[in-house]
């Protein structure tokens, strides 16, 4: 069965696009320990099936808060097969944040570019293959409250499970120093092997409490490292 | 150098650059949105317009919901009576009659207002209103530990709390949303109404209504004094953020409402109902047994329950209240609204008789108490089943029956001084 | 010059955003970055909480919150 993360933005039709996924085939919950709820489905598609969770809807992957905690650990832990990242076309720039920290996490990202119709609504024109051809990933414009895009959500979901395309989007130059810097003391002294490693290049430089934590590393360590840059 | 803000802005670097090359802004018109938005939060208008909003889910989902409730409370009731009838052993007939029959039927009455006030929130959800009702309100509650979001909860309680309760799962940070839920019970839920009519009717005649009024007023200042006293003691510091984004206004689509309905009342029947139906048995059982000495559930007076309301009375006695305000409460705590007509089972008499029997067994200063003590002592089984459910543990649980408890006593204490004080007695 | 401070209809430019660091992050996230213009758009009917408008969206923070955020005045 292909797992499938649903993750977004409060407010992009997450909910909705799940239950076009899933219809009547779900079950609410909660996650583990805490009393976020947890909602899970199955979406049977030309002869193949897939996990749908649901994840909370949450603004980044910083770890702060506890449905940033449950979105980060199920994918990085759980290794769901497909991340979709839905995005609020209409608003669009707030929403490919989350986008570009899926793809640092190197999760295999599909991105469902919702609400196309609010978007042309607020005189916005977006061009979704040049969208998908600078990120590296496939980009599905949908307008889920009316059922379309599902169709083809569905397939490219199916189609990704198999490509498994992992871009790395690179940043200013200014930036990417540090970030390859860390990265090379990452593999080095084998940081965290189980997680990729720019990824936790970039939390370090972050001083993302969890991964510094996990790690064993102290922040003194990290400034020191960056120190012997400049 | 700090990279935290260095990493932000290296990526909206990035979004700019793409979204540079692949969107293209043609105009930019005033939205509906806006336009909505000048009115719902404007300075003079927009509390009135967010209180209407919030009487008119209140009437919707209990008003509406109440024939269902009635139909469903009649259909049980019937069932029971049946089965009474019908079944040969009286225990037996009992045991389905009143304890499986009137479980259900206790249980399902609550589905019905939990149903509509479901679907009332999702409707609120889904048009887009919830984060501006919330903007309105923030102010107000954050100085008393609560937060924007916790206003519609609060204001639900007022109905019932359990439906209130998980209404609070809206609210997104763990500790705002368990403090809500905390003080929810103290806000005066309609179950409680006919004991304060009874009491302020036959003792406060003239002053009825301010009475009446101020036993929820009561309900209010003390959950705001709870709901600070936690956040300072307990939980610490200030409420979580709020950094609330305002979607466009969007009509609500019919079958999300309906999903988003239908799954929250799935939790509330599958957890709270089974706490609740067992916990109906159990009482079945305490207001009829010893069988014979209560002569199958006739005189309450010999059961367990009453044995129990005994046994609470020296912890009332301080207040003017005997052994049968300690089994009227003890019924209360499978229902408040069984309060009324457990003191009529015990007297003996109808329920619209009561109001003559009453001070032979009150005062006003102990009718004072009585209400307080309903007020404020126990979240009825319902509500505990949902407290539980909703606190997560059974830790947390204890500790709001705890200060209930210990709250309700201290309360009723001081009001109950005061009037004798002042020659109420 | 701190955002809590502008008054409805003033547009600035995010200078830096001060503070512990979760709301830091949070606020970095949600697009309140160095460079970002936004409007103030109104204040709640009690005062606080602010409404802004920043990267084609509309925000509403708490003073408390807004304060954490140093902007650059361009129009009042």
């Amino acid at each position: 069965m292909i797992k499938v993360a649903l993750a977004g933005n409060p407010n992009v039709g997450k909910s909705v696009i799940f239950n076009a996924l899933t219809g009547a085939k779900q079950k609410v919950g909660n996650w583990p320990g805490v009393t976020v709820e947890k909602k899970e489905g199955i979406c049977e598609h030309r002869g193949k099936k897939m996990l749908i969770v649901d994840l909370p809807g949450i603004y980044s992957l910083s770890a702060v808060s506890i449905d940033e905690k449950i979105a980060r650990d199920f994918i990085l832990n759980e290794k769901p097969d497909v991340v979709v990242s839905i995005v609020d076309a209409s608003n669009i720039e707030r929403n490919l944040y989350l986008t570009l920290q899926l793809i640092e996490m190197e999760a295999n990202v599909v991105v469902a570019l919702n609400k196309m119709d609010l978007a042309k609504s607020k005189g916005y024109r977006i061009d979704a293959r040049k969208l998908s051809a600078e990120l590296g990933i496939p980009v599905v414009p949908m307008v889920a409250i009316r059922g379309e895009g599902i169709e083809e959500l569905k397939n490219t979901i199916i189609h990704a499970s198999h490509m498994q395309r992992k871009p790395v989007i690179r940043y200013s130059d200014g930036i990417e120093r540090y970030i390859e810097l860390l990265k090379s003391k990452v593999v080095e002294n084998s940081i965290l092997p189980e997680y990729p490693s720019r990824f936790v290049a970039i939390k370090l430089l972050e001083f993302d409490e969890e991964i510094l934590s996990r790690a064993g590393i102290g922040e003194e360590v990290i400034k020191e490292w960056i120190s012997s840059v400049s | 150098m700090d990279f935290v803000s260095e990493l932000a802005l290296a990526r909206y670097e990035k979004i700019g650059e793409i979204v540079g090359r692949c969107v293209e802004r043609v105009e930019k018109p005033k939205t509906f949105s806006d336009l909505v938005d000048t009115v719902v939060t404007d300075k003079y208008v927009g509390i009135p317009i967010f209180l209407s909003f919030m009487w008119a889910v209140f009437q919707f989902a209990y008003s509406v919901s109440a024939p269902f409730s009635d139909a469903i409370d009649v259909f049980f009731s019937a069932c029971s009576d049946w089965a009474k009838s019908s079944i040969a052993n009286p225990q037996l007939a009992s045991l389905i009659g009143d304890g499986i029959f009137g479980g259900w039927g206790f249980v399902l009455v609550f589905l019905p207002p939990i149903a509509f006030v479901f679907v009332a929130l999702a409707i609120l959800e889904d048009t887009g209103y919830l984060p501006r009702a919330a903007f309105v309100m923030d102010r107000a509650l954050t100085k008393v530990g609560l937060q924007g979001k916790s206003f519609i909860p609060m204001l639900l309680g007022f109905g019932c709390n359990l439906p209130a309760i998980m209404a609070t799962r809206t609210i997104e940070d763990d500790t705002d949303r368990k403090i809500t839920i905390m003080v929810n019970p103290l806000m005066s839920c309609s179950a409680r109404l006919p004991v304060y009519v009874l009491f302020a009717g036959v003792f406060f005649e003239k002053v009825a209504g301010a009475v009446i009024t101020s036993m929820y007023m009561l309900g209010i200042v003390l959950a705001a004094v709870m709901a600070t006293l936690f956040r300072k003691f307990i939980f610490g510091g200030k409420p979580s953020p709020l950094l609330m984004e305002f979607p466009p206004y969007a009509t609500p689509a019919p079958r999300s409402v309906l999903m988003s309905a239908r799954n929250r009342t799935l939790v509330f029947l599958k957890k709270a109902a089974t706490v609740l139906f067992i916990g109906a048995l159990v009482m079945w059982f305490l207001t009829t047994y010893p069988w014979d000495a209560t002569n199958g559930g006739e005189l309450i007076e010999n059961s367990y329950a009453s044995a129990i309301g005994h046994a609470v009375e020296p912890l009332i006695r301080p207040f003017g209240l005997d052994w049968t305000a300690g089994v009227a409460l003890v019924g209360g705590f499978l229902a408040k609204e069984i309060v009324v007509g457990t003191l009529g089972m015990i007297y003996g008499v109808g329920e619209e008789e009561v109001a003559d029997v009453i001070p032979e067994h009150f005062t006003p200063a102990s009718a004072l108490a009585l209400m307080i003590i309903t007020l404020i002592y126990l979240p009825c089984l319902a509500t505990l089943g949902i407290l539980r459910q909703e606190l997560g543990s059974w830790k947390w649980t204890a500790f709001v029956v705890a200060y209930e408890l210990v709250l309700a006593f201290v309360v009723a204490w001081i009001a109950y001084g005061i009037a004798v004080g002042l020659g109420v007695a | 010059m701190r955002l809590h401070n502008l008054k409805p209809g003033t547009i600035a430019i995010v200078s830096d955003i001060v503070g512990n660091s979760a709301l830091r992050k949070k606020l970095l996230g949600m697009g309140l970055t160095k460079g970002a213009k936004l409007r103030v758009v109104r204040n709640a009917p009690l005062k606080d909480p602010m409404e802004i408008e920043v990267r084609g969206y509309h925000l509403s923070l708490r003073k408390a919150e807004a304060e954490n955020v140093i902007v650059e005045v361009k129009e009042e």
